[in-house]
């Protein structure tokens, strides 16, 4: 859909190219190689955003009901790719169509339909600056029943560089898509189904959804459905892996606050959690997303008061984020500073991280917003509100995210930026977290731990999280590989655990469904296709080699552990680690794909 | 400084009648324990030096077996052949016999300090409980040489060795001015070793460390024992079974809050914190 113009069109995609990419976050890939311009700014209208799903969603499979979001980022300036669950990326598939891909500039604000009628415009003058939760009642109601809606929030209307697409609560959150879909002066999407989607084996799906359901109740996926990814923070911090106060520590004395369980049991005639607690706001209930069994989504009381109370979804990343990051130990405060940035429409994520390096940046004189203090809550609540209207010199400079605000401040502050490729980081600590280290620098998408999820191995007791090595790049690349394959047929990676043989039984389940006689050899060898395609694009939109590297403070600051033991990732370790992964991947020692490895992509 | 270990496990434990190394003690066997509590006190390899042929229990994860090329030469002879294969990997090692139930990583590290310092000895020797401690006594690994020239000419005694080097007695008082080590070995019994089936006897009449259990995560639901308790276990896994739980493929343990493992047989010590969270860790 050119949005300049208004003229839709639907182009056959060969089969050839679904099963070398799959679709999600593969096919986004391949997507933005064909149909994003070279060195096209991500802002502007040429760029394409893609809205893209998958083999598995529609169909009674758990965990499946989800769809990538893929453009340029104008975070970055390379890919980024964010998934979310929710009725939408059913109905966006029922509309008959793989992906949605959006192009041009709308000559006012608008919303894009899309149903079995095809795509069109229709104005959305009344909807600016509504939140995304509020643009999704508004258009239910104005549109009808069926329809199902991705919004931005007004940060993506006014080009915060890390702005969300976010629909039904959930959110396409890194990288700043929202932002992209903003500089196209699209206020939502909405689709409608208009087909069903056929399953070449209709017993054979029917009975893996019956097993895999079966297994999404046992001991893997316990600790999402007891207490959600907020059950990471406590030990966490126990282990030194909780970045505080901008990566200056790994463990948070205010963490006892912030976690989802009570302290240490009361002794007689205690209260056994004090409300102020984040326990204490912690309610009975807990929610799915759509076609989901897990239900990782625990709900929250937010706000003070009966009248007042509103309930919120607490995760892992965004009280960590708006948490200790920030030295914020005051759960209610981080509540609101959740909710604040729902409101806006804004990654918690890297607002959490660009606010705390400011914060840091104002001690240490850098900045002139002496206001702007870690642990001060009000001074993150307010710093929030001025990056989502981008009203004051410092909101404008915090609404470019930590790499570009760090250049304009000087000073030597981005060496403490807490970014990688322009995206800030998420809460596992590089020194002591070994094999996450080397995820986090050569990932495509930045500093991420939902394509690379290396932290598994360091955590899983089977290498040494701080003597990183051989090991943990094998593991690296596993379990990037592993992400490469969820996020494209698309599985939530919280059902990771369940599988004793993931390429295999993920091979099983697309040949159930689309009819292919893939094998999981063959699905390994799409993982590395993948891996390597967004790697491709980067290097053609100006990656250099450097950027696949981590801050200076990670490489310079050890850290003491509790044990006695001094966590250090030295650059020496960190660059041999990186130079096996490019062994490995088939890249040469600047991280670039010779042709053999570029032979299988398939791109042209 | 690369600091190793090197577990001694071929002598011929005549006076106990049977292999030592292969001895149960609180759900574990003694080169098990051994060999995980240096492990975990340095960063370096485990080397493990039997004798030919000689059958050994399981080791933890990564431990290095060597056989000691002549038999019956006594002690020298393991420390030379230990510190010949650490040649290049490692600086220093803590040397010790297999027969200590009660060593300590806090021992260990206290008996490596000295090595590690600007100009410090070859050897530092603690002196504990009555006797020199040779066999849990710190090593230079240059020493490997020396050490097979002497067995060559039938200077069999470490004390000959001790002749050759730079020397640190480590008296008892100088010990237990480390606070660590006072806090959490103050007798010594890092260095009580079992010889006889008595000795054996008295260790196992002793009841497992006392550490720290805290559990994260869905394990410290209402009921299931939230907050620091204390139990008794040598062991991971008995520290596990003590508050209901099982390590495994969805259960880890974190040590100290440092390394992290799956090993129910890994060796735990006094004083020791061990926080069970789940395996399916990240977001």
């Amino acid at each position: 859909m050119d949005v300049t113009t208004g003229d839709a069109r639907a182009l056959p995609l060969p089969e050839h190219v679904l099963r070398a990419y799959l679709g999600g976050a593969g096919l986004g890939a391949w997507l933005l190689h064909r149909l994003g311009p070279a060195g096209a700014d991500p802002l502007a209208p040429q760029a394409p955003l893609a809205f893209v799903f998958s083999p598995l969603v529609g169909t009674p499979l758990t965990t499946s009901a989800k769809f990538a979001v893929v453009a340029k980022s104008p975070l970055t300036g390379l890919l980024t790719d964010a998934l979310a669950s929710s009725q939408f990326a059913i109905a966006g598939k029922l509309t008959g169509h793989d992906a949605i891909v959006v192009t041009g500039r709308a000559q006012a604000a608008s919303v894009l339909l899309v149903d079995g009628e095809g795509a069109r415009l229709i104005d959305a003058a009344d909807l600016a600056g509504m939140s995304a939760t509020d643009t999704g009642h508004r258009l239910a109601g104005r549109l009808g029943r069926g329809w199902r809606v991705a919004a931005i929030g007004p940060a993506g209307e006014r080009g915060v560089r890390y702005a969300t697409i976010s629909h039904d609560g959930r959110h396409a959150g890194r990288g700043g898509l929202g932002a992209v879909m903003g500089a196209k002066n699209l206020k939502a999407i909405a689709v409608r189904a208009a087909a069903k989607v056929a399953v070449a084996d209709q017993a054979a799906v029917l009975a893996a959804a019956r097993g895999l359901r079966e297994r999404s109740f046992g001991p893997a996926t316990a600790k999402y459905r007891e207490l959600g990814t907020l059950a990471n923070l406590l030990a966490f911090n126990a282990i030194a892996a909780l970045p505080t106060r901008n990566f200056q520590a790994a463990t948070f004395e205010g963490a006892g606050r912030l976690g989802p369980q009570a302290g240490p049991e009361p002794a007689a005639g205690e209260r056994a959690v004090p409300p102020a607690d984040l326990a204490g706001m912690r309610r009975v209930a807990r929610s799915s997303c759509a076609s989901c069994t897990i239900g990782c989504e625990h709900i929250y009381r937010a706000g003070g008061g009966k009248s007042g109370a509103r309930q919120a979804r607490v995760e892992y990343e965004n009280v960590f984020a708006l948490g200790p990051l920030c030295g914020i130990s005051d759960p209610a405060a981080v509540l609101a500073a959740s909710a604040k940035c729902d409101d806006l429409g804004i990654d918690t994520i890297s607002a959490g991280g660009t606010i705390a390096w400011a914060m840091e940046c104002a001690e240490r004189g850098l900045l002139d917003a002496g206001w702007l203090r870690f642990g001060d809550a009000g001074a993150l609540l307010r710093a929030l509100d001025e990056i989502g209207t981008r009203g004051t010199p410092l909101g404008d400079l915090l609404a470019r995210g930590s790499r570009s605000a760090s250049a304009a401040v000087g000073g030597g502050s981005d060496a403490f930026a807490p970014h990688v490729k322009g995206l800030e980081m998420p809460g596992y600590e590089p020194r002591t977290l070994h094999a996450m280290a080397l995820g986090l620098a050569v990932n495509a998408r930045g500093a991420d731990h939902n394509r690379s999820g290396a932290y598994e191995a360091d955590l899983s007791g089977d290498l040494d999280r701080l003597d990183g090595g051989d090991a943990h790049v094998a593991a690296a690349i596993e379990t990037e590989d592993r992400a490469a394959v969820m996020d494209s047929m698309i599985l939530c990676k919280f059902l990771r655990g369940v599988f004793t043989d993931p390429f295999a039984e993920w091979a099983a389940l697309l040949a159930a469904v689309t009819g292919w006689a893939v094998t999981g050899a063959e699905l390994r060898a799409t993982a590395r296709r993948i891996v390597l395609a967004k790697r491709v694009y980067n290097i053609r939109e100006g990656w250099r080699p450097e950027q696949d590297w981590l801050p200076d403070r990670l490489l310079s600051e050890p850290l003491g552990l509790p044990s006695g033991r001094v966590a250090a990732l030295t650059p020496a370790r960190l660059r041999a680690m990186i130079d096996a992964y490019y062994k490995s991947r088939g890249l040469d020692h600047e991280g670039r794909p010779g042709p053999e490895a570029t032979a299988g992509l398939r791109l042209a | 400084m690369a600091c190793a270990c090197v577990v001694l496990a071929g002598g011929r434990s005549s006076r106990m009648g049977t292999s030592k190394a292969a001895l149960e003690w609180h759900g574990s066997t003694l080169l098990y324990r051994t060999a995980g509590i240096v492990a975990r006190a340095t960063s370096g390899p485990v080397v493990v030096v039997r004798a030919a042929g000689q059958d050994l229990p399981a080791l933890p994860r990564g431990a290095v077996v060597v056989e000691d090329p002549r038999q019956g030469k006594g002690p020298v002879q393991g420390i030379a052949a230990g510190l010949a294969a650490l040649r290049g990997q490692a600086e220093a090692a803590f040397i010790c016999s297999t027969d200590l139930p009660f060593l300590h990583p806090a021992f260990v590290r206290r008996v490596l300090r000295p090595l590690a310092e600007r100009d410090g000895p070859d050897v530092a020797l603690p002196v504990a409980r009555g006797h020199q401690q040779p066999l849990a006594a710190a090593y230079r690994v240059s020493l490997a040489g020396a050490a097979e020239g002497l067995v060559s000419a039938g200077r069999l005694r470490p004390a000959f060795l001790f002749e050759e080097c730079r020397l640190e007695r480590l008296e008892e008082a100088t010990l237990r001015q480390d606070p660590v080590l006072a806090a959490l070995d103050p007798y010594l019994d890092s260095v009580l070793n079992v010889n006889e089936p008595a000795d054996y006897a008295a260790a196992r009449a002793r009841p497992a460390p006392e550490v720290t259990v805290q559990l994260f995560g869905e394990f410290a639901r209402e009921g299931g024992g939230r907050g620091p308790r204390a139990v008794r276990a040598a062991t991971v896994g008995q520290a596990a079974t003590a508050v209901g739980l099982e390590v495994g493929r969805h259960v880890t343990a974190a040590l100290n809050g440092d390394q992290i493992t799956r090993d129910p047989q890994a060796p735990l010590a006094a004083g020791d914190t061990v926080f069970f969270m789940s395996a399916d860790a990240g977001g």
